[in-house]
């Protein structure tokens, strides 16, 4: 959450309460630590003007480096060692000439007394400076001696008591077994121990039973549940895109894979290394792949209209800032539009640093009118879908190598067709012909199939053309084809028409089949004019998933061209030719990555001429003899639909009177159209392409990042605005932080190789304190966000440096980790604390006592769960939808999409597989302050407010969950009363209630029992809440009646809170 | 951390951290800590404020300016013609009408007329408003950075295009708390049945603040706040009995554990009993006189309308709900906007004509600040096909209008000019940051000093812009 930095609290609390008892360091009156005590002061105070922002900075003065500090300017020293009383600092913070007085007035900036004493006796003793403390090495440093030897199990416990000695404190005692063991069963699975579980550690008289039990906890693959769930906070996943309709997204394979990863003990550094650049990674495997979703987890925007490069960049950024806060805990994106107010990186390194990130073939806005899953993606296939593929790839590359070699066989049979063939020249395959000549009743005959004619688009003019009339479009209209060209990538076809263009504009539409281009990323294929240049594209979703080819040469403008486009089914750009009067062009390839279908699986778009939806209609051009081929045609067929004759004249020349080229021609003719044993092989040819696109188009994707062959052009963004391109820059780290390896590739994985060496002061520390956080409800470092100047500064810096070297040095093992805290005294005291010692250190900075920390969203429902029995526990899969307050989503949300509740275990899964909608997300993961995972959040708040009592109390996920728990009660919990309220209490809380506690227990079981006792429809109501059918073997209102009580422990305090 | 963020963090529980022996010694802190668990940052507003309270009439998806309040006769001259190149002068489109081969210009097919004394242009779109122009501040003026729904709407609620930040009233339930012990501070009431461009809870969303700032959605229906309502079956009686015995059990724990954290979970429990009252009450609009219903007209007995919502608001503002924020969804005519304006304006123009004179009559309005407007406005120009009686209108950042009446504002003013194709502001241009630091200004904080600090920055609702609007106070 976003407090300010405990250490200033805690400072503030022992000058402002306690000055008498002055014991910390912070305040401690001996030696002032640079780092600790004065960084901090001036970053939040003077850095807005005199920091690192060059622009922004007043009087070229700056506080941010020594040279700055104390500079020597027209005789004035800013800072004078030894000297406070000569100091300009001083003088300007203690003037009482309002006009002097810094911070000024109208800052907002006040120093208090105490901050302005700790900078005078920092000059007084001798102005030491040095780097902020975060951007250092850490350095292993020795264990502290300590005098109280038997207290400490592991190195963490030294560093610890060290400092309670200096304080006069003394550690609290080990806690008791049972609150011990829930606290790390919490901790470490996000679930509470089992009565069984408790029993057996109880029993466990051996010195090491307590190990045992961790060891269990970190062998259960609970554990990679609930790492997961914090994970998933930092990497923003969430079921849905986010932005606008917030459509489904199914990225749930990668939460599994951090399940996964989690449970396996993938070594950290791998763990960061696939998920930055696992696609980089030599011979990638497909979890390595996957990983890497890491990056492309934030919100997609598919609103229509939207600039499209403008959230390209918003994606990049986002990428940026969630590796700045996973990894380094710095706030990179303060960066985006400046340079940082506080910390030592400029713009230009942010851009640099943006540039490792958007080295991918994306688009800004996602498919509006289409499913398809953002590109670039992963196809999640599965082993056996795999080995089919591999084997339909082998045969239909060995079919695509055995077609040419069937034309020099073909001679013989063609020889011999040429004395047989009829006089009638036809070309096959013609299943639309439109000569534009009349439109009759809003129709354009097709002397093809007059069953089909073109139907008119907003009255396009009929004017005189290349023969007879032709159609002039004003960019808004045109003609469709209903029911023709439905082609899918397997089909080979062919277009022809006579164009004529008044100009070279950035685009026209000439024919398309599809929806839209960007609304719909392009589904389908296209015919366009770009600057003039015949361009031809058959799309799945622009870009990462297309094919797109366009000629070197513009056409003439005002001068009709005659334009052919043939593909051969292959789903290649080699596959694709472009004609022009006849001629074959030459092409330039935009993009050879088509994997998917081009269709609309069944609600296919009209073929369409002259306009589309939310794109450059031909506005000013002509067309005319429009005509559709359901197969390749060859070159001498071109030149017959374009009007000449050569197909005729070779046709009607006799066999001998053939020239070469007629001759070649022919056979080529012959040889697509006629020869039966290529007419075979390409039938069985387009069989498999189309059994491989059958098996593809199903097949789920995944976001991922593909780095392109050529890094995109980087530039800095001025502003941070995406159409203010500055300096063109390359991917580059910021200089205040280590140098990039001179060995390692300037892409993501030398980015990895970066952030992981041994020296790098930041990934290991930042990791280390999130475990930290996790186990003691805040880091070492308490902005576990920040580890910036505005940061706070380390409790325990020797200990945070001690962990983050020991973690590096054992191999980045998270698991030992987390054992060694878990294992330390520090962790396993009693949380119970002396009004004293509370007194002393609220916060409990010193850690003289043991974590509190009220249970997550998640916990808090898993717990309900797992002591009803409801629990249902299975690994992974698509996110499931449990009880939501009905209509939440029909409310807000674009298009009422409909919460539709799960079935049966569905309602019943740990709460990490809950559906996340990020626009509504459950109201009752947000009342316990669940990240929205929009943003990367590496911390969450921890309120307690009435929205949450009411959720404990009245949410059908409880209410069902504390019936159920009623029922254990009656069944399982003894014979007496006594008995099963403890055996409850115990239940939930881990501990047996004292005498009181069990008469106010009895007294609620009892007075609810008198309550429903009479009221037979009450008791039916209560006893039906939620799907699961209570136990009709019981009496209803003992039933309720535990039911309530069930409840009430659940929303005990020692439900609520992990102590 | 000053020390009112220190008892703000522990007067809400966080950190479950032990100060009774502390506050014992600090009457100040003592007082703040006792206080309501809905109270605000501020000690008192920064200045005297000059409205208690805000209903802000979210008219969601970008009303036609154009068609509503901002008078251009030139585009019916021009009505058709290509919208020339020198007065878009490089105002970027949205991909919805950027690729059209013309953008034509399209006269309002509404007639307008001036209003009251203050001569204020309302079309007859709007009958009930122009009977109050005297009453409304319209500013004309008003412009956005963004083209889209999304980041429009974010922006206006939150300060900034991408979400993650806290909203409006977010802001101010974290500065000046909620006035009444049984109610949120901020409250979010949505018409139904009206969603074309769709809502976020991002939008009332606590963003970085501590979550006890989130708006608060009531929604018509048997459970206006979720999770309200008591299980099927459980009676008052029977919650009431077990949360007695709960808090005989929390008082034990806090006997043996010290812990203030458990005495603020009580209280918790305690305040969402007593909403499990406040709420239904105020939600129950029955006992309304006709001659209220008579007023907002006779969607005000349909609940969940624009109108019911309206009285609710009023209930509110009675009750000194601090923030009340109602959406009024489908004002996205891309097409077919005759029509579709002439629905929206049925919903809202008699009822927010009844809701200021209600306000009034009450001696409400002089400290109630109501704001009427969208997210951004619509293009002069028609987006798809213009005909006599039809067009349609595309999103449009750089002007469009809204209004503002009551506490602090002058009333019977237009405010800002544009030009003759209601195209561009040419005459004091308020950005949308402008219009949040006046109102923040009018409920007595300054927008620069209301700041809470989030991965070491000093975050405000106005970023680091916004200028308030001094020549519309009152």
């Amino acid at each position: 959450m976003a407090l300010r930095p405990v250490r200033i609290l805690f400072a503030w609390l022992l000058l402002g309460l306690l000055s008498r008892e002055a014991a910390s360091g912070a305040t401690s009156p001996d030696k002032i630590n640079f780092s600790r005590d004065i960084l901090p002061i001036l970053s939040d105070n003077c850095y807005q003007c005199h920091g690192p922002d060059e622009p922004a900075r007043k009087a070229k003065l700056r506080f941010d480096t020594r040279e700055g500090a104390f500079r020597v300017k027209d005789g004035k020293a800013v800072i004078v060692p030894g000297k406070s009383a000569e100091s300009e600092l001083i003088r300007r913070i203690t003037t009482t000439d309002a006009d002097d007085l810094m911070p000024p007035l109208k800052s907002n900036r006040k120093l208090t007394p105490n901050q302005i004493q700790t900078l005078k006796r920092w000059v007084e003793q001798g102005a030491q400076w040095s780097k902020h403390w975060a951007f250092d090495p850490p350095q292993r440093p020795e264990l502290p001696k300590i005098k109280d030897k038997r207290w400490a199990h592991n190195g963490i416990d030294a560093f610890i008591l060290t400092r309670l000695e200096k304080e006069k404190l003394k550690p609290a005692p080990e806690a008791r077994k049972e609150t011990l063991l829930r606290r790390v069963t919490l901790d470490l699975t996000g679930l509470p121990p089992t009565l069984a579980e408790i029993d057996a550690f109880l029993a466990d008289k051996s010195p090491n039973a307590y190990e045992k039990a961790v060891d269990r906890l970190l062998a259960s693959p609970r554990y990679g549940e609930r790492m997961a769930t914090d994970w998933l906070d930092i990497a923003r996943y969430a079921d849905t895109h986010g932005y606008q309709m917030d459509r489904y997204r199914s990225m749930w394979p990668y939460r599994d894979w951090v399940i996964k990863a989690f449970n396996q003990n993938l070594k950290f550094d791998q763990f960061i290394t696939w998920q930055l650049a696992g696609d980089l990674l030599p011979n990638p495997t497909k979890d390595q792949r996957l990983a890497t979703a890491f990056n492309r987890l934030h919100m997609q925007n598919e609103e229509g209209g939207i600039v499209e490069e403008e959230y390209r960049v918003a994606y990049v950024v986002d990428r940026v800032n969630t590796m700045g806060t996973a990894f380094l805990g710095l706030t990179m994106e303060c960066c985006r539009c400046h340079d940082h107010k506080f910390d030592p990186i400029t713009q230009r390194e942010f851009y640099s640093m943006s540039a490792f990130f958007q080295n991918i073939d994306e688009s800004g806005q996602t498919s509006y009118f289409t499913g398809a899953m953002p590109v670039p993606t992963l196809l999640l296939s599965d082993n056996t879908t795999d080995a089919k593929l591999a084997e339909l790839d082998r045969k239909i590359k060995e079919k695509e190598q055995q077609l040419p070699g069937l034309r020099e066989q073909a001679r013989e049979s063609f020889e011999h067709w040429l004395t047989t063939k009829t006089n009638k020249l036809e070309i096959p395959g013609l299943v639309g012909s439109f000569a534009f000549d009349e439109i009759v009743s809003g129709k354009v005959t097709n002397a093809a199939d007059p069953g089909k004619p073109a139907t008119v688009n907003e009255n396009p003019k009929l004017v005189p053309g290349k023969s007879g009339q032709c159609a002039e479009l004003d960019g808004e209209n045109g003609f469709t084809f209903p029911g023709l060209g439905h082609f899918t990538r397997a089909d080979p076809f062919s277009l022809s028409l006579w164009v004529q263009t008044p100009s070279h504009a950035p685009r026209f539409v000439i024919a398309h089949h599809s929806i839209a281009p960007i609304d719909a990323g392009s589904r389908g294929y296209e015919l366009l004019l770009e600057d003039g240049r015949v361009a031809v594209g058959l799309h799945h979703m622009w870009p990462g998933n297309s094919l797109k080819v366009i000629s070197k040469e513009p056409v003439p403008t005002n001068e009709w061209v005659h334009v052919t486009v043939t593909y051969d089914g292959s789903s290649r750009a080699a596959g694709v030719k472009i004609y022009m009067n006849r001629s074959l062009v030459a092409l330039e390839v935009i993009r050879d990555g088509l994997y998917k279908d081009i269709t609309y699986e069944g609600s296919e778009p009209n073929l369409a001429i002259g306009f589309r939806m939310r794109d450059n209609g031909f506005k000013g051009g002509r067309v005319d003899d429009f005509r559709i081929f359901n197969r390749e045609l060859t070159s001498l067929e071109v030149t017959h639909v374009s009007g000449r004759t050569d197909f005729a004249d070779s046709w009607n020349a006799a066999g001998s009177n053939m020239t070469k080229v007629q001759r070649e021609g022919m056979l080529d003719f012959y040889f697509a159209t006629i020869y039966p044993p290529a007419q075979q092989l390409r039938d069985e040819l387009h069989k498999l392409r189309q059994e491989q696109s059958g098996l593809i188009n199903p097949i789920p994707e995944a976001m991922v990042m593909k780095e392109t062959a050529q890094p995109r052009p980087a530039y800095i963004l001025k502003r941070g605005a995406y159409d203010m391109h500055g300096d063109q820059i390359s991917a580059d780290t910021p200089a205040a932080l280590p140098p990039f390896p001179a060995d390692q590739p300037r892409n993501r994985l030398g980015l990895a190789q970066w952030l992981l060496s041994p020296d790098y002061p930041l990934t290991s520390r930042v990791t280390v304190n999130r475990a930290w956080q996790m186990m003691f409800g805040k880091g070492v470092v308490e902005t576990s966000d920040n580890f910036g100047r505005q940061g706070a500064f380390p409790t325990h810096p020797e200990l945070l440096d001690w962990l983050a070297r020991d973690f590096v040095d054992t191999g980045w093992d998270m698991k030992r980790l987390l054992k060694l805290i878990a294992l330390s005294a520090t962790y396993r005291q009693s949380s119970h604390a002396s009004p004293e010692v509370l007194a002393r250190d609220p916060g409990n900075e010193l850690l003289a006592r043991g974590p509190v920390r009220r249970l997550t969203a998640e916990m808090l429902r898993d717990q309900a769960l797992a002591v009803s029995g409801l629990i249902v526990e299975k690994i992974g899969g698509p996110s499931v939808k449990p009880y939501q307050p009905e209509g939440l989503w029909e409310e807000k949300a674009m298009g009422a999409p409909h919460y539709d509740q799960g079935q049966g275990d569905e309602l019943h899964r740990r709460s990490l597989y809950t559906f996340w909608k990020r626009t509504v997300p459950h109201p009752a993961m947000i009342a316990f302050d669940a990240s929205e995972r929009n943003v990367c959040t590496v911390r969450r708040q921890s309120t307690s407010t009435p929205l949450q009592a009411l959720v404990l109390l009245n949410d059908t996920q409880i209410v069902e969950a504390a019936r159920r728990l009623g029922e254990r009660m009656l069944k399982e919990g003894g014979k007496t009363l006594d008995e099963q309220v403890a055996w409850t209490f115990r239940l939930v809380t881990d501990r047996r209630p004292t005498a009181r506690e069990t008469k106010v227990l009895t007294q609620l079981f009892v007075e609810q029992r008198n309550l429903f006792a009479g009221d037979q429809p009450a008791t039916s109501k209560f006893l039906s809440v939620g799907e699961s059918r209570a136990d009709s073997a019981l009496n209803p209102a003992d039933l309720v009646a535990a039911a309530v009580l069930a409840e009430a422990v659940l929303n005990h305090d020692e439900a609520v809170m992990r102590r | 951390m000053n020390r009112r963020d220190f008892f703000r963090r522990f007067a809400l529980g966080i950190g479950g951290v032990a100060l009774s022996s502390l506050l014992a010694k600090d009457a100040f802190a003592a007082s703040a800590f006792a206080a309501n668990p809905f109270k605000g940052l501020l000690d008192a507003p920064h200045f005297a404020p000059k409205a208690k309270r805000i209903i802000y009439l979210f008219m969601s998806g970008g009303p036609s300016q154009v068609d509503l309040f901002d008078y251009k006769p030139l585009l019916n001259k021009m009505n058709g013609q290509d919208l020339p190149e020198s007065v878009r002068n490089g105002q970027r489109l949205t991909g919805m009408s950027a690729h059209q081969a013309t953008l034509p210009i399209a006269g309002s097919i509404f007639n307008f007329a001036q209003h009251g004394k203050s001569g204020a242009w309302v079309s007859d779109l709007m009958p009930w408003t122009a009977k109050m122009a005297d009453e409304l501040c319209f500013i004309k003026s008003l412009h956005t950075e963004a083209i889209n729904h999304d980041p429009a709407i974010t922006f206006f609620q939150t300060g900034s295009q991408l979400a993650g930040r806290p909203s409006m009233g977010a802001w101010l339930s974290y500065g000046l708390g909620s006035a009444n012990q049984n109610l949120p501070a901020f409250v979010v009431l949505i018409s139904k049945d009206r969603i074309d461009q769709p809502l976020y809870a991002r939008l009332w969303g606590n963003g970085f603040l501590p979550s006890t700032h989130q708006g608060v959605q009531f929604r018509s229906g048997k459970d206006p706040v979720l999770y309200l309502a008591n299980p099927n079956g459980i009676s008052g009686e029977s919650r009431r009995k077990m949360l007695d015995r709960m808090a005989e059990l929390h008082a034990l724990q806090f006997k043996d554990l010290g812990d203030p954290e458990i005495n603020s979970r009580v209280a918790q429990y305690e305040l969402a009993y007593r909403m499990q009252t406040s709420v239904p009450e105020i939600m129950d609009i029955s006992k309304e006189s006709e001659s209220v219903f008579e007023l907002y007209g006779p969607e005000a007995k349909n609940p969940g309308s624009f109108a019911a919502n309206c009285i609710l608001a009023r209930r509110m503002a009675e009750r000194d709900v601090r923030f009340i924020q109602l959406y009024h969804p489908g004002w996205d005519h891309h097409g077919n906007l005759p029509n579709g304006i002439r629905r929206q304006c049925g919903d809202v123009d008699r009822a927010s004509y009844a809701l200021i004179t209600d306000l009034k009559q009450r001696g409400l309005l002089d400290d109630t600040l109501v704001v009427w407007g969208g997210e951004f406005g619509r293009t002069n120009y028609s987006q798809g096909k213009l005909t006599a009686t039809d067009y349609g209108r595309d999103h449009h950042p750089r002007c469009f209008t809204a209004w503002m009446a009551g506490g602090g504002v002058k009333p019977g003013i237009s405010f800002g000019a544009t030009d003759d194709y209601g195209y561009s502001v040419v005459q004091d241009p308020v950005h949308v940051h402008d219009l949040q630091a006046t109102i923040l200004h009018l409920m007595g904080i300054d927008h620069e000093k209301l700041t809470y600090k989030f991965q070491g920055r000093y975050y405000r609702l106005t970023d680091v812009h916004g200028q308030v609007v001094r020549n519309i106070l009152a």
